[in-house]
C-alpha cells in the first residue's frame, strides 16, 4: 500500500517510481519526484466522477439488497441498525486513529530532521522499514492479547501501523527541502524556530498533507480488521457474512467499506489540492 | 508453555503453513509481475492509457483487502480462489504503476539512438527500454512482495492457506493457553519471510541490474 513519499500520482523521473507503492508501504529513499507532469487542479472531471460512481454502486446495491432474499441469520447480521452502527464505528476508528497517527508522526518527523537529532533518524527508518513486513491483523491480534478486546486495541495497533510510514514520508518531504533556501532564511537572520515556521513547514505542507491521505487510507483498511479484536467496524458485517456464508450480509459489508475508503481517499485528494500553499504551483 | 517449546512442538504445522505462505506470495507474484508489466508495456506510450493505468491501480490500491476478500467470496467462493485473486490483483498494483513511470522515464535520446542503430521496435522494448526500467519495477515487486505477505494473512479468513490461519486460530481462541503463542508464532513467521524475500530482491538486484545504470 503503501503511496510513497507521497504523491501518488507524481509521474516523472524514474525516481518517481521509488515513490510508486501503496499507501505508506515504502520509506522513500533517495531525492523526491520534482514536478508532476499533469496539472494538479481540480477539474469538474475529479469533482464529480468519483461521487457519480459511489451513488451509483450504493443504489444499485441498495436495489439488489431490497430484491434479496434474507433469512433469519441475514436479518439478524443487520437488525437494529447494526449496519448503520458498524459505519458509524469504522469512520470513528479511522477518523480517531488518523489523528494520533498525525499528532504523533509529524512533530517527531520534524524533530528528528532537527539538526541535533538527526544521526537518530536512519534508526527509525530502519524499524519502519521492518514495521511494513509486520502483518496489520497480527499486530492487531497481539495488541488485543496484551490490552484486552476492545476499541482501544484495535485504536493502538492502527496508530502503531500507521505512525510509521506517515512518519518515514514527513523525514523525507523535509529533508527533501533545498538547503539553499533554509540557508538563505539563516542568512538574512532568521531563528532556527523563524526558519522552520516561516519557510520549512510551509513548503512541507503538500508533505503533510499527501501523509494525511496516506494515513487516512491506511486507516479505513485496518478498521476492517478491527473486528476481529473487538472494536467494531464495517469488518463485523464482512466477517459475520463470511462465517455464516450468508452473501447478501458479506456483499453489502464489503460495498460499504469500498465506498468509505474510496470516499475517504477521494476527499483527501481534493483537500491536497486545495490547501497546497499557491506558491508551490504545480509542483 | 514457552513460546520457543510451542514453535518445537508445532514445527511440522508451522513450517507447512509458512511455506504455504511464503509459496502462495511468490506464485502470485510472478503472475502479478508478467501481467504488470505487460499492462505498463502496452499502456504506457499513450498518455491516456498510461495514466488511466495508474489512477485505476491507484484507486485499487485504496480498497481494504478484507473488503476486496468480501466482494470475491460470492463470485469465486471461499478458499484458494479468492486468495489468488486477491494477491494477483493488489500485486499488479505498485508493478504497472512502476512499470509505466519508469518506461516514460527512459531518456528518448537513448530509444532514438537505438532506432537509428536499426533496432526494430520489439528490440528497442526487449534490450533498451525496459532493462533500463527495470530498477523502478523491481522496486514495485518489492512493495508488491511485502504488501502481499499481510494481505495473505487476512486471507486466511476466507480459507486460504498460509501463516494467517495461525493468527486467525489464537484470534479465535482468544485467552486460552496457546493464543499469544499461535499468533505471535503467526506474526513473526511472515515478519521473518519477508525479511527474507526482501533480502532475496537485494539480490536479483545486484544479479540483474545493469551495472551502467546501478545507483
Amino acid at each position: 500500500m503503501r503511496e510513497r513519499l507521497e504523491t501518488r500520482d507524481t509521474v516523472g523521473q524514474p525516481e518517481a517510481a521509488e515513490a510508486g507503492a501503496p499507501p505508506g508501504k515504502d520509506a522513500p529513499e533517495g531525492p523526491p519526484p520534482r514536478a508532476a507532469a499533469p496539472p494538479r487542479r481540480v477539474t469538474w472531471q475529479k469533482l464529480t466522477i468519483l461521487p457519480a460512481f459511489l451513488l451509483a454502486l450504493l443504489l444499485a446495491t441498495w436495489l439488489w439488497f431490497r430484491g434479496a432474499d434474507l433469512d433469519s441469520i441475514a436479518r439478524n447480521s443487520i437488525a437494529d441498525g447494526n449496519v448503520w452502527l458498524r459505519l458509524r464505528q469504522h469512520v470513528v476508528l479511522t477518523v480517531v486513529s488518523t489523528f494520533f497517527v498525525l499528532v504523533i508522526a509529524i512533530p517527531l518527523g520534524i524533530l528528528l530532521t532537527r539538526r541535533r537529532l538527526r544521526p537518530a533518524a536512519p534508526a527509525v527508518i530502519a524499524v519502519a522499514n521492518v514495521g511494513q513486513a509486520t502483518p496489520a491483523i497480527g499486530l492487531l491480534a497481539l495488541l488485543v492479547i496484551w490490552l484486552g478486546i476492545g476499541m482501544q486495541a484495535a485504536l493502538v495497533g492502527m496508530v502503531v501501523y500507521a505512525v510509521l510510514p506517515v512518519l518515514a514520508n514527513t523525514i523525507a518531504g523535509l529533508r527533501a527541502i533545498d538547503p539553499t533556501l533554509v540557508e538563505a532564511a539563516r542568512g538574512i537572520g532568521m531563528s532556527a524556530l523563524g526558519v522552520l515556521r516561516r519557510v520549512e513547514l510551509p513548503l512541507a505542507v503538500p508533505l503533510i498533507l499527501a501523509g494525511v491521505r496516506t494515513a487516512l487510507v491506511l486507516n479505513v483498511g485496518t478498521a476492517t480488521l478491527a473486528y476481529f479484536g473487538g472494536g467494531g467496524g464495517l469488518g463485523d458485517l464482512i466477517a459475520s457474512g463470511i462465517t455464516n456464508q450468508r452473501m447478501p450480509v458479506l456483499v453489502l459489508g464489503s460495498v460499504l467499506t469500498v465506498a468509505l475508503a474510496l470516499l475517504v481517499d477521494w476527499m483527501a485528494s481534493l483537500a491536497e489540492l486545495l490547501l497546497r500553499p499557491r506558491g508551490l504551483g504545480a509542483s | 508453555m514457552s513460546f520457543w517449546q510451542y514453535v518445537a512442538g508445532r514445527r511440522a504445522q508451522l513450517l507447512a503453513d509458512a511455506w504455504q505462505h511464503a509459496s502462495a506470495v511468490f506464485q502470485c507474484m510472478v503472475v502479478a509481475t508478467l501481467l504488470g508489466v505487460v499492462i505498463g508495456v502496452l499502456t504506457y506510450r499513450r498518455e491516456w492509457a498510461g495514466n488511466l493505468a495508474v489512477t485505476t491501480t491507484a484507486t485499487l490500491l485504496t480498497i481494504p483487502s478484507l473488503a476486496l476478500l468480501g466482494l470475491l467470496v460470492p463470485l469465486t467462493g471461499l478458499g484458494v480462489a479468492p486468495t489468488v485473486t486477491a494477491l494477483v490483483l493488489y500485486g499488479l498494483l505498485p508493478i504497472v504503476r512502476n512499470a509505466v513511470v519508469g518506461l516514460r522515464g527512459v531518456d528518448p535520446s537513448l530509444v532514438d539512438a537505438a532506432k537509428g542503430i536499426g533496432m526494430s521496435r520489439a528490440a528497442r522494448l526487449l534490450r533498451v527500454e525496459l532493462p533500463l526500467a527495470w530498477p523502478p519495477i523491481l522496486t514495485g515487486i518489492r512493495v508488491a512482495t511485502q504488501m502481499l505477505m499481510g494481505i495473505a494473512a487476512v486471507a486466511a479468513y476466507a480459507s486460504g492457506p498460509g501463516l494467517g490461519n495461525e493468527i486467525f486460530r489464537g484470534v479465535s481462541s482468544l485467552g486460552s493457553a496457546n493464543a499469544l503463542n499461535q499468533v505471535l508464532a503467526g506474526t513473526l513467521g511472515i515478519i521473518v519471510l519477508a525479511l527474507l524475500f526482501d533480502a532475496a530482491y537485494v539480490l536479483i538486484g545486484r544479479l540483474t541490474i545493469p551495472g551502467g545504470i546501478r545507483g
